[in-house]
């Protein structure tokens, strides 16, 4: 299991998982944080959620951010997947939870995360991390903060570097 | 017959493979009779720290000795046609000749000689 | 011209030293080959037939001449001696070795250059006018918005891992000289009702196995939300676009299924959520952007210079490279200098290190310090005086730079086919060749007048055959290089995909085919008229019917 990395004000550190991440055939542990698919979520969620328990949804890349838009108050974390590192659809998703939706919780990157996708991770939102090179969190910030300006806005709070050229 | 071919992984140059060691003309290359004992050395050769695009292919006997079949594989081996100063064919040598006079090549008038699959 | 500032310098130090440490993880094992190469697709870097090839970005074709010297030097030093322009206005060099990459990055951003996103599934280098900037008619300098394009798009956060490679040209004049219909978005600049600068926006043209003319989503958007507006065209690509198919994922592919008006819905709906001020360019970065591409400093000279005009009279040679290759500047007293790289017979778009070191020198002397690099693989010195005309046609001449044959037969485009690239089927560089020196007389050429042969290696179409007046695409047909031809494409304002001929022909008949379609033309066309306006007039058939008689 990778180790998950969690991002604190710029800080990023190893951090325990609170959450049992729970596929389609798993059966759900009866007590602590979990994480559903959107199919079970749509089925088990209210009850889990009425139980006081901790609960984050996985999004597949093909499953549109607008389908939570309903619950996004309730959700703790939203997990979004990478089956490659090449698809990139999740960084939209990040993003709009961050700007368009005003999500507050964890957004977690799983699948196929590397140290090389740090810093697009970061600027479009994601605070939390499966790597699947067995990144510390060192290199992990090393390789995010490889580039000292940035050029556009992102949902981080990275200056572009046409407001850092008149500020 | 079939031969290993590859890329170097640190500077990209075509090698070939023979018996546990890269060599980098088609000429020096180990040519296997059956396609199973190349794909068994090819699994050996594959060595993902050291080459890249590594696989089999095919290799048509000529008069005077072998050649790759597909023209892409004897570009491969030469270099570009349009530089021929650049890449193996510079060092000119027996294999050069024969995979350039490979079936097809003599038969074309151009100056860009064809190179063509024999028939 | 835009000069990098501080920012600009770090950017690209920064990116030399990530690839330098991504290049040491992989040559330790730490990452694998799948894993890697996206990272050196990201940096411009393929693996061809017989080495690395590494593709520097030459945004919006512009150059000066330091940095074209420093693109002579690492031909010399890293490569074997030349270069070739591509038909995205980047040079590519072929023959370059992993481990020096690191270090060729490196002198780049010395340079204020770099090989960012000249590969890979992201945002490609911007292109624009070579003559922006030089033409009379263009609304504004198109290589300020190109520029701010070029920054946006620079590592972007939320579209670096899109469904497939995604390119941009802008152009500011009625005649377009950037293809910009065949671009997954072509921005072709307007005069707004208020006066203001606008464009026009195209999205889902392109070329490879599916070509199609882009659709006007937009008829004017304000220059000042061109942000905001391709943050919105990417958005809805990166989420929809096919990424099951490699063939089908390009957003031509989700345009055309959409349709242009559901597409352009969708875009704008997108839009109207976008937080504009968030991501548009600010007015005072355009207007730093905007300052950098002032007018240089030109002399006040006659629009007619006697010097020029009695060295034409005086030589056939210059008075030929003059009618061919010389084109009205928007400053009176000066003309563009197109450098052709398709001598007959040579590869077309090389250039020898020497080469690119004598242009550097014409265009510090000659040019106010100011070069070119257009997609069609030629070379452009902008701001030539009259008077200095024939200077630089005789040093032109000495290093084998002067054909004079800027859009005609033999001005071919060609990608590097199979003599370099893996993907190719075929070769493309001997065919153009071969048809050069078949139509190497002058007068002949001349006579003939504007004819883009365009010629690819396989159906990527880098060697754009699907717009060619004359498109020749290679084929493999059971392990022989077969040509496809194809009649009546046209990248300009005019855009349109060619038609096939006929069935593909072995390489050694294609010459004798263009031949044969030439002589079509020369018996059909009326006064006045280029080959693709004979084309347009008296359709395929004729052409058809000349180029397979023998098989009948």
């Amino acid at each position: 299991m990778p180790k998950l990395i969690k991002l604190h004000d710029g800080h990023a550190a190893f951090a325990n998982d609170a959450y049992m991440t729970v596929t389609d055939e798993d059966a759900t542990p009866a007590s602590g944080g979990v994480i559903l698919p959107l199919a079970r979520y749509r089925i088990e969620g209210a009850a889990l959620l009425d139980e006081g328990r901790n609960v984050g949804v996985l999004l597949q890349p093909d499953e549109a951010i607008e389908e939570l838009s309903d619950d996004l108050t309730r959700l703790s974390v939203v997990a979004l997947s990478f089956p490659k590192f090449r698809d990139g659809r999740a960084y939209t998703s990040a993003r709009l939870l961050r700007e368009r939706f005003g999500f507050g919780g964890e957004i977690r990157a799983v699948g196929d995360v590397l140290r090389e996708q740090a810093s697009f991770f970061i600027r479009c939102g994601f605070d939390a991390f499966e790597p699947a090179d067995g990144s510390t969190p060192e290199q992990w910030m090393a390789a995010a903060n490889r580039f000292r300006h940035v050029y556009q806005r992102g949902a981080d709070d990275r200056k572009p570097a046409f407001v850092e050229r008149i500020s | 017959m079939k031969a290993i071919v590859a890329n170097t992984l640190i500077d990209g140059e075509v090698v070939y493979w023979n018996a546990g060691v890269w060599v980098t003309r088609f000429g020096q290359a180990q040519l296997f009779a059956e396609d199973e004992v190349a794909e068994s050395a090819l699994a050996k050769a594959n060595q993902p720290t050291s080459v890249v695009d590594c696989y089999v292919i095919d290799v048509a006997e000529e008069e005077d000795g072998y050649a790759p079949t597909a023209y892409r594989e004897r570009i491969k081996a030469l270099g570009p046609q349009n530089h021929p100063q650049h890449g193996k064919q510079a060092d000119g040598g027996h294999d050069i000749d024969l995979i350039k006079q490979a079936h097809g090549i003599a038969r074309s008038a151009g100056r860009h000689a064809l190179i063509k699959l024999k028939k | 011209m835009y000069r990098y500032d501080y920012i600009d310098r770090a950017f690209v130090e920064d990116r030399a030293a990530e690839f330098r440490g991504q290049v040491a993880r992989r040559l330790a094992g730490e990452i694998t080959e799948d894993q890697f190469k996206p990272l050196r697709l990201m940096n411009g870097l393929y693996l061809q037939l017989h080495a690395y090839m590494l593709r520097v970005s030459i945004p919006y074709g512009t150059l000066t001449p330091n940095q074209l010297r420093k693109l002579a030097w690492i031909a010399r030093t890293y490569d074997k001696g030349y270069g070739h322009f591509t038909t995205r206005q980047n040079i590519q060099f072929h023959w370059i070795k992993l481990k020096d990459v690191p270090d060729i990055l490196g002198h780049l951003a010395d340079v204020e250059m770099h090989a960012l996103q000249t590969s890979g599934n992201c945002i490609r280098n911007v292109t624009s006018d070579p003559r922006a900037g030089a033409s009379a008619d263009e609304i504004e300098d198109p290589r300020i918005w190109s520029e701010i394009i070029r920054q946006w798009a620079a590592i972007h956060p939320e579209f670096s891992f899109l469904p497939r490679k995604f390119k941009i040209a802008v152009t500011a004049t009625a005649h377009d000289r950037t293809a910009a219909r065949l671009h997954d978005i072509g921005l072709l600049m307007r005069k707004g009702r208020d006066g203001g600068v606008g464009f026009e926006v195209i999205v889902g043209g392109g070329m490879g196995r599916t070509p199609y003319v882009g659709p006007t989503i937009r008829d004017v958007l304000p220059a000042e939300h061109l942000l905001s507006y391709l943050e919105a065209v990417l958005r809805v690509y990166n989420r929809h676009g096919r990424r099951d198919n490699i063939y089908k994922a390009r957003i031509k592919i989700l345009v055309a299924q959409l349709g242009a008006e559901e597409f352009a819905r969708q875009v704008e709906a997108e839009w109207a959520q976008i937080d504009h001020p968030a991501i548009d360019a600010p007015q005072a970065e355009v207007d730093r952007v905007r300052a950098a591409f002032a007018p240089p400093a030109f002399e006040a000279v006659t629009g007619r210079s006697d010097a020029f005009e009695a060295a034409k009279a005086a030589s056939s040679s210059l008075a030929r490279f003059a009618r061919n290759n010389v084109h009205l500047h928007k400053q009176p007293g000066y003309a563009i200098v197109d450098i052709s790289l398709k001598a007959p017979g040579e590869t077309p778009g090389d250039a020898t290190a020497e080469q690119m070191e004598l242009v550097a020198d014409l265009a510090e002397r000659f040019s106010l310090g100011e070069l070119r690099v257009t997609h069609e693989q030629n070379l452009v010195l902008p701001h030539v005086k009259l008077d200095d005309v024939a200077a630089v046609h005789a040093a032109l001449a000495g290093a084998g730079l002067a054909s004079a044959n800027i859009n005609l037969v033999s001005d071919i485009i060609a990608c590097p086919g199979l003599d370099y690239c893996a993907l190719a089927n075929a070769r493309a560089i001997p065919i153009a060749q071969d048809i050069a020196l078949r139509f190497a007389a002058a007068d002949q050429a001349e006579n003939i007048g504007e004819l883009k042969i365009k010629i690819s290696g396989c159906i990527n179409a880098c060697g754009h055959h699907h717009v060619g007046h004359i498109g020749i695409l290679g084929v493999d047909k059971k392990g022989e290089e077969f040509y496809q031809l194809s009649l009546g494409g046209s990248a300009a304002e005019d855009a349109e995909v060619g038609k096939i001929l006929g069935p593909a022909i072995p390489a050694d008949k294609v010459t004798d085919a263009v031949d044969h379609l030439v002589g079509v033309y020369l018996r059909e066309r009326h006064a006045g008229e280029r080959f693709i306006d004979t084309y347009r007039r008296v359709g395929l058939v004729p052409f058809k019917e000349a180029v397979y008689a023998e098989a009948h």
